[in-house]
C-alpha cells in the first residue's frame, strides 16, 4: 500500500505517503495540494457532467437538429429523399396544430387546479402535524407518504379500477346513495387525474414541509406565543412565511412535472374516449413519434415543451425573487 | 470459423422451416437445432446457393404460405417472421427497424398505411420490377391502390369490397327483407328497433374510421387526390357530409348501438344477436366462423346497401398488400415470393388450409381457388365468393389514401367515442381529422391544399 513517493504530483496517492517526504518545500506542498483539490473535484464531478452531456444535453441538441432538419421529397413525397434545413417549418406546423394547443389547453386546466391544491394541501398537513394537533405523528406521516412509493403507473392502475363503472366499489356505493357520477366525463377526467397526482405526492411534499418546519427556531414560536398568537394565526403569519423558500421549490417541481404529465392521462385513455391520443403535449409528442412517424413534428414539439417549463420555471423564480425584494424594501 | 458456422446454422434453419411448419403452427426458428439430422428430406440442394430473403407478417396462415413456397423452390429461401399486427406495433416495428437500416426484405403493410411507408422512404418503388405479366394478373383496382405518382410501391394480396353480413334467421322472425339501398336499411333499423326494443340492426363503429371511409368511398367521396402534385385533402366532401348526415341520423333515434368494434362488449353483443348487421370486409365472413362457430347457418352475406337504387359502387374495408423494404439486398428474388404468394394457387390454398379465411384474392385468377377451398356450410351453404367477386367489380376507381392515415384515423375516431359520449358530431369528428391531419402533413414538407369544409 505505502509505496515511497517519487513525485508528488502524482495526485490522487493518499496522506500518509506524502507527509514523509521531507525535500518538497511548502510552496510545492501548497500547488500540489491544490492540484488534489482539482483532482478530487474532477473525480467527483466528471460522472455528473458525463451524465449531463449524454442524458440531456445530446438529446436536447439532437431534438433541436432534428426539428429544423427533415429528409425531404418535393410535392407528393415519393422521390428520393435528401436531408434539408426547414427553418421553421416544423415549429409552424406544431402551433398550428389544434390537437396540439388543446393539449397545452388542457395541462394548463390541470396545472391551474393542481398547484394551489397540492401547494396548500400538503402545507396544511404539514403545520397539522409540527402544531401536535396529531397523534400517532410517525403513523400519519408514513400513511401520507406511502402512496409516493406507488409506481404512477400502478397508482393508475388503482384508480382506473376505482373510476370504471361497474367495477368500480366507490361508484356502486355512491350509486346506492343516489349519487351517480362518472369521473371520466367531459367536465370530469381533468379533476380525476389531478386526484391521482394528488394522492400520490401529496405525501411527498409533506414531508419536505414537514423537514422544513422543523427548521424554524423554537424560540421565534416561543416569541409569537408570549405575544398571544393562538396556534392558527402562529402557523399562518410565523412558520408559513418562515418556510417560504420551501413553497417556492415545492411549486416549481410540482409545475415542472405537471408540464409533462404524461402516465395517467395515457393509462385512463384507455378506457375513456374523453382522453384522446394527444390529451396533453407529452402524449402528442408520443403520438407524433410513434405512431405518426413525424420525428421533425415531435422534435419541434418537444422544443416548444422544454421552452414553455424553462420560461415558467424561470418566471417563477424571478417573480419570488421580485416580490422577496418588495418585502425586504417594506421592512 | 464465423464462415462455417453461420453456413450450418443457415442449413439448419431452412431445412427446419418446413418441418416446423408441418409439425407445429409455431414458428420455425427456435427448433433449428434438433431438425439437422434430418436434413435429407428436403431443400438439401437448394441451401448452399440459394437467395435468402426475410419476410414479415402478421397474417394467419403465413407460416404455411412460406413452408410451401420453400418446399417447392430452389434458388430463393424466405425466412418467415410472425410480427404483431400493425396497430397493435407492427408499423411501429416496421419504421423503427426501417430508420434502423435493418428492415426486412418483405414487409406487410396494409392499404392505408402504404402512401405513409412510401414516403418514409421503407416501402421500394417496385414500377420496374413488376413484370406485365404480374400486373395482367391482378385486379386492377387494387394495383391502383398500390400505385402512387405512377409508380408501384407494393403489391396487393387481397381486396376486401365491403359486403353486408346479416343474421338471416332473425331477418326471417322479424320479417325483414335484404335491404337495397341505405333508406331501406335505416327502415329496417327502424323495425327491429320496434320489435325487439334490445337489438339494433347495426353498430356505429366508434373505432371506426376505415369503415366510415369505406362509406364514403361508396358514396363518391374522394378524401385524397394527388392531382397537381399536391396532396389535395377534403374529408367533409359533399358525399362524406351526406354519410355522416346519414349515420347521425341513425345515432340521433337511437337506431344503431355506438360501440367500438375491436372490443369483447361488441363480441358479446354480436354472440348475443343483439347486433342482426356487420358492415365489413369481406374477410369477415371468415373470421365470423372463428370466432362464433355456435352460431352456424345464422349468417348470410348480401351486397352492401347503395344510395340510390341501381347504383353500383362499394368501398373496401381491409386487405393487405406485400412491399419490398429499401433495406433489401434481393429486391428480385423477394417479388418472386411476393408474386408467387399473391397469384400462385397453391399459395392460397396454403394460406386457407390454416383454417377459416375467406379472404378475397386480389388476383381474380384465384378466386375459382378460393371457392372451391371454403367450407360453405358456414353459410348454409351459400356461394359467397360468387358475391365477393361481384362486389369486387363495383368498388369505385380512384380513391386515394393519405399520406398519414394511421393520424387521420385517430383523431376520427377519437371524435366518434366522444360521439358515443353524447359529445358532438359524427361530422365534426370528420373536419377535426382533417385539422388534426394537415399539420402532420406540412411537417413532413408535402406539398398540400384543402377543399370543402
Amino acid at each position: 500500500m505505502t509505496t515511497p513517493v517519487t513525485t508528488p504530483a502524482s495526485a490522487p496517492v493518499n496522506v500518509s505517503a506524502a507527509a514523509p517526504a521531507p525535500t518538497t518545500s511548502p510552496r510545492t506542498a501548497r500547488k500540489s495540494a491544490r492540484r488534489r483539490e482539482l483532482g478530487a473535484a474532477g473525480a467527483l464531478m466528471t460522472p455528473f457532467f458525463i451524465l449531463l452531456v449524454t442524458v440531456f444535453l445530446i438529446p436536447v441538441a439532437t431534438a433541436v437538429w432534428l426539428s429544423f432538419f427533415s429528409d425531404d421529397q418535393p410535392g407528393l413525397g415519393f422521390g428520393p429523399e435528401r436531408t434539408v434545413f426547414v427553418g421553421l417549418r416544423s415549429y409552424t406546423a406544431v402551433l398550428t396544430d389544434p390537437t396540439f394547443l388543446s393539449g397545452l389547453g388542457a395541462v394548463v386546466l390541470y396545472c391551474v387546479i393542481y398547484i394551489p391544491l397540492m401547494v396548500i394541501g400538503a402545507l396544511a398537513l404539514a403545520l397539522l402535524l409540527d402544531s401536535g394537533v396529531v397523534r400517532l405523528r410517525s403513523w400519519a406521516q408514513l400513511g401520507l407518504f406511502l402512496p409516493h412509493a406507488v409506481p404512477g403507473i400502478i397508482a393508475a392502475v388503482i384508480w382506473l379500477y376505482l373510476y370504471t363503472p361497474g367495477l368500480s366499489p366507490v361508484i356502486d356505493l355512491l350509486g346506492k346513495a343516489d349519487i351517480t357520477i362518472d369521473f371520466l366525463g367531459v367536465h370530469t377526467v381533468v379533476p380525476s387525474i389531478v386526484n391521482i397526482a394528488l394522492w400520490s405526492n401529496l405525501g411527498y411534499n409533506m414531508v419536505v414541509f414537514y423537514a422544513a418546519l422543523q427548521a424554524v427556531p423554537r424560540e421565534v414560536i416561543e416569541a409569537s406565543v408570549v405575544d398571544g398568537a393562538g396556534p392558527v394565526r402562529t402557523a399562518l403569519q410565523i412558520k408559513t412565511p418562515l418556510v417560504r423558500s420551501s413553497v417556492v421549490m415545492v411549486a416549481m417541481f410540482t409545475l415542472i412535472f405537471a408540464l409533462q404529465l404524461f402516465t395517467e392521462p395515457m393509462l385512463l385513455s384507455q378506457s375513456t374516449p374523453m382522453i384522446s391520443s394527444r390529451f396533453s403535449p407529452s402524449m402528442y409528442i408520443y403520438d407524433a413519434a410513434f405512431t405518426r412517424n413525424n420525428y421533425g413534428l415531435a422534435a419541434a414539439a418537444s422544443v416548444v415543451l422544454l421552452v414553455c417549463t424553462i420560461a415558467l420555471s424561470y418566471g417563477v423564480t424571478r417573480w419570488t425573487n421580485r416580490s422577496d425584494a418588495a418585502e425586504e424594501d417594506a421592512r | 470459423m464465423p464462415g462455417r458456422h453461420s453456413r450450418r446454422s443457415v442449413l439448419a434453419t431452412m431445412t427446419a422451416l418446413p418441418l416446423a411448419g408441418a409439425l407445429s403452427a409455431c414458428s420455425g426458428g427456435t427448433s433449428g437445432a434438433d431438425s439437422t439430422s434430418r436434413t435429407t428430406t428436403t431443400g438439401s440442394t437448394a441451401g448452399r446457393n440459394a437467395t435468402r430473403i426475410t419476410f414479415w407478417s402478421a397474417l394467419r396462415g403465413s407460416q404455411e404460405v412460406v413452408d410451401a413456397f420453400n418446399r417447392t423452390h430452389d434458388t430463393v429461401q424466405v425466412d418467415f417472421q410472425q410480427i404483431p399486427s400493425g396497430p397493435q406495433g407492427g408499423y411501429a416495428k416496421l419504421s423503427n427497424a426501417s430508420r434502423a437500416g435493418n428492415g426486412p426484405d418483405i414487409a406487410t403493410i396494409e392499404y392505408p398505411q402504404l402512401p405513409g411507408f412510401a414516403i418514409d422512404g421503407v416501402a421500394r418503388d417496385l414500377t420496374d420490377l413488376v413484370s406485365d405479366s404480374l400486373r395482367s394478373k391482378l385486379l386492377p383496382q387494387a394495383l391502383d391502390l398500390t400505385t402512387f405518382d405512377k409508380r408501384v410501391f407494393s403489391l396487393p394480396l387481397d381486396v376486401e369490397p365491403m359486403v353486408m353480413h346479416y343474421r338471416a334467421d332473425l331477418f326471417e322472425q322479424y320479417g325483414i327483407e335484404v335491404p337495397g339501398t341505405w333508406d331501406e336499411f335505416e327502415e329496417a333499423s327502424r323495425t327491429v328497433r320496434r320489435k325487439a326494443p334490445g337489438r339494433r340492426l347495426s353498430a356505429f363503429a366508434t373505432d371506426g374510421a376505415f369503415q366510415f371511409a369505406a362509406f364514403a368511398w361508396q358514396a363518391g367521396a374522394q378524401w385524397f387526390d394527388t392531382r397537381g402534385d399536391a396532396w389535395n385533402v377534403s374529408l367533409a366532401d359533399e358525399p362524406s357530409r351526406r354519410v355522416a348526415a346519414y349515420w347521425q341520423r341513425m345515432i340521433d333515434q337511437d337506431l344503431v348501438s355506438m360501440t367500438p368494434v375491436d372490443s369483447r362488449g361488441y363480441d358479446a353483443l354480436l354472440s348475443a344477436g343483439k347486433i342482426l348487421v356487420r358492415l365489413s370486409g369481406a374477410w369477415d365472413a371468415g373470421a365470423q366462423m372463428k370466432a362464433r362457430p355456435g352460431q352456424k347457418g345464422q349468417w348470410a352475406v348480401a351486397p352492401l346497401p347503395q344510395w340510390n337504387a341501381g347504383d353500383a359502387s362499394v368501398g373496401t374495408h381491409g386487405g393487405s398488400t406485400f412491399a419490398v423494404t429499401k433495406d433489401s439486398e434481393h429486391p428480385e428474388a423477394a417479388l418472386e415470393f411476393i408474386e408467387w404468394q399473391v397469384s400462385h394457387p397453391d399459395a392460397l390454398r396454403a394460406r386457407l388450409s390454416s383454417g377459416a379465411s375467406s379472404q378475397y384474392p386480389a388476383a381474380p385468377g384465384l378466386v375459382a381457388v378460393g371457392r372451391k377451398a371454403f367450407d360453405r356450410a358456414y353459410y348454409n351453404g351459400q356461394d359467397i365468393y360468387t358475391l365477393f367477386e361481384q362486389e369486387a367489380d363495383k368498388i369505385r376507381d380512384g380513391w386515394t389514401w393519405g399520406p398519414r392515415m394511421t393520424a387521420t384515423q385517430k383523431v376520427m375516431q377519437d371524435g366518434f367515442a366522444r360521439v358515443g359520449g353524447g359529445q358532438g358530431s359524427v361530422l365534426e369528428s370528420v373536419r377535426a381529422a382533417q385539422r388534426g391531419t394537415m399539420p402532420d402533413l406540412r411537417a413532413l414538407g408535402l406539398s398540400t391544399t384543402e377543399h370543402s369544409s
